[in-house]
């Protein structure tokens, strides 16, 4: 089987590009541009004290990145495997969702053993009397066949390894999401939103490794926004009755859009100078992100309407040169988030250990954004390498797939 | 002061209008160790402790609790004798004779906010405080709990105690160079003393401290033998009780 660059297993159903059936609109480029901005924002924001914080999603709205994330996630899990299920049937759509599923736990483990190396090797040279206690992180190194076990079945999520449990979760109940949306999209949409107000209401929460702590990201919660997403991203996505839809809700969405901005301006140029008023700052804050506030969810949605309006699927900014890398991480977001997850903790590193200067923020953002962007490159450079051979059978297999989900 | 951008401004502003209460706090400061100096940004907050002000006033025995990590039960040093609480036991008994003062240690290693605040009512409340000094965050950035849930745990602990009309400290994390290179305190720090801000509690800066006295070689965190560790560990908590002390002091009209 082959390989790609992390060695995760990848075949030629997993394809980017869309396969000859007839219903099949060319691909969404929004889809794979958000995502690959939202795979950016997550490599900027994991990097404490980068100035660029100042200027990524969270920056404009209650909202940030991981909200893309999932949303859009969700989305086009439905447009693929909703293709699959139409063109193959229940069982191969159910096996390819498994199969990613499986390719996401892959993925986990091996960030997971990344980290490992770090702590091992940073709590035995660490030569620090105050925090030497402290650096148990999660008692890991105290009772090793604990946590790597909690970590193998998704309960111990330290620091950075918490989206893709929720990731995984997500994708082993979205099956039965699936032939739901076929059948009805309420039966779909009504018990998710009642999980998610129950979540609301009665602060449940998925209890984590070490005992007391919760998923980061509470699946409860966030199950909402993938589904939602997948009700919209099954089905006809550019329908008029859509378009109508959209223009109900966008004189609204502009506002809730705006007012947050102001909002979140406030709060940003308070915290630099306090004479500037941060406004609800009493009142707003904290905005609860493993519950997934509602402040936040509308804040969100309503972005997510202003684009829909404002950018066309095939808008010409997206096929531009400059946006293509973008649109490429996006494409490949499992290898490309796994990438940043690594590449904001060597930034990190690196600013801490020489310094954080304007001239190496500089450096770490740029040469953090361009590695990416590179590595999604080789990675499409590859994927299209693979299928260049394209003998009839495999030409057969790809259709009913609309690419990596 | 890469870390805590927004907080230094905060504490300036509020010096300034209470000029008058800093200098006659000038003026009574006694003289501390040469090693515990720090810049005097860092220790010109106005500081409000009405309850624990009227006490000693009323000159009435005074228990303070002081929960926490690792670093407020003193591991570091070896004995609780040696932690930053009992330090401010010692100078708070020395200026402040006529009342009795007793700081109570509850400090217990790895316990992320949360955990922390699940004990109040066995070993906060039971002890009734007037005043609480709340030593936070360290093991929330350790292991990475979700900042607004951390902010808001701490929101809920400031609301309890003060419905139960106690005064509150909070106590920032600790610094050190190699620490801050694989643990991200930034986001907790600037949570906890947003929440400070908004409660009108003071944030004692612990973080900035440290990070002042790493930087002036005052005391090296990152590279000490085994056996000097112990004595490092209580000479900086030796200066933590002291600086605490001064700050206390200067609610104290």
């Amino acid at each position: 089987m082959p390989r790609d660059l992390l060695g995760l297993p990848r075949t030629i159903v997993m394809r980017a590009v869309p396969g000859p059936s007839p219903r099949a609109l060319p691909r969404d480029l929004r889809l794979d541009f958000f995502r690959g901005g939202a795979l950016i924002c997550i490599f900027i924001d994991h990097i404490p004290g980068n100035y660029l914080n100042y200027f990524t999603l969270s920056a404009i709205g209650f909202s940030d990145a991981a909200e893309v994330f999932i949303f859009i996630s969700g989305f086009t899990a439905a447009l693929v495997y909703g293709r699959a299920l139409a063109t193959r049937g229940a069982l191969i759509a159910t096996v390819l969702v498994l199969r990613r599923a499986w390719q996401l736990y892959v993925a986990h483990i091996f960030l997971f053993v990344i980290f490992i190396a770090e702590v091992s090797y940073t709590v035995r040279t660490f030569n620090n009397p105050m925090y030497n206690e402290e650096m148990g992180v999660g008692d890991f190194l105290e009772h090793p066949h604990i946590a790597v076990v909690q970590a193998m079945v998704l309960q111990f999520q330290p620091t950075f390894l918490d989206i893709l449990p929720l990731y995984i979760v997500l994708l082993l109940i979205f099956p039965v999401v699936l032939l739901c949306l076929r059948w009805q999209p309420m039966a779909v949409l009504a018990p998710s939103a009642l999980v998610y107000l129950a979540v609301q209401v009665f602060g449940l929460d998925m209890p984590a490794y070490p005992p007391g702590s919760v998923w980061t990201f509470n699946p409860l919660a966030w199950q909402f926004l993938f589904v939602f997403g997948a009700v919209l991203g099954h089905g006809e996505t550019q329908s008029p009755g859509r378009a109508r839809l959209i223009g109900l809700v966008y004189w609204p969405a502009l506002a809730i859009a705006a007012v947050a901005l102001v909002i979140r301006l406030s709060w940003a140029f308070h915290g630099v100078w306090d004479a500037v008023p941060a406004f609800f700052l009493r009142q707003l804050w904290p905005v609860n992100k493993s519950n997934l506030s509602p402040i936040r969810l509308v804040s969100f949605f309503a972005l997510v309407v202003l684009t829909a309006r404002w950018v066309a699927p095939q808008a010409r900014f997206l096929r531009a040169k400059a946006a293509w890398p973008v649109v490429l991480c996006g494409r490949h977001s499992l290898e490309i988030f796994c990438l940043s997850i690594l590449l904001s903790a060597l930034g990190h590193f690196l600013m801490s250990e020489i310094n954080a200067g304007f001239g190496m923020q500089v450096a770490v953002n740029v040469v953090g954004v361009a590695t990416m962007c590179l590595t999604a490159g080789v990675l499409d450079w590859y994927r299209a390498m693979q299928q260049m051979p394209a003998a009839p059978t495999a030409r057969a297999l790809s259709e009913g797939s609309g690419g990596e989900e | 002061m890469r870390i805590c951008r927004g907080t230094v401004a905060g504490p300036v502003l509020a010096a300034l209008a209470s000029l008058a209460v800093m200098m006659t706090a000038a003026g009574s400061a006694r003289a501390e160790s040469e090693d515990c100096a720090t810049p005097p940004e860092l220790t010109e907050a106005d500081v409000q402790l009405p309850r624990f002000a009227e006490r000693l006033k009323a000159r009435q025995p005074v228990t303070i609790v002081a929960i926490g990590g690792a670093s407020t039960i003193g591991q570091a040093a070896g004995s609780p004798d040696l932690s930053y609480p009992h330090q401010l036991e010692q100078n708070l008994a020395k200026d402040f004779p006529a009342s009795p003062v007793s700081v109570v240690n509850k400090g217990v290693p790895r316990q992320s906010a949360k955990q922390m605040l699940e004990r109040f009512p066995t070993d906060v409340f039971a002890e009734d405080p007037v005043l609480v000094v709340w030593e936070v965050g360290i093991t929330d950035a350790v292991r990475g709990t979700d900042v607004d849930d951390f902010a808001q745990t701490l929101q809920n602990g400031v609301e309890g105690l003060k419905n139960r009309a106690i005064d509150i400290i909070l106590v920032d994390m600790q610094f050190s160079r190699s620490s801050t290179t694989v643990i991200n305190f930034e986001g907790y720090l600037k949570a906890l003393h947003r929440v400070g801000d908004l409660a009108d509690v003071y944030v004692f800066p612990r973080f900035e401290m440290m990070h002042y006295w790493s930087e002036q070689n005052v005391f090296n965190f990152d590279d000490v033998a085994a056996e000097d560790r112990a004595k490092l560990a209580a000479r900086v908590y030796d200066c933590l009780g002291q600086k605490l002390a001064q700050m206390i002091r200067r609610a104290v009209p």
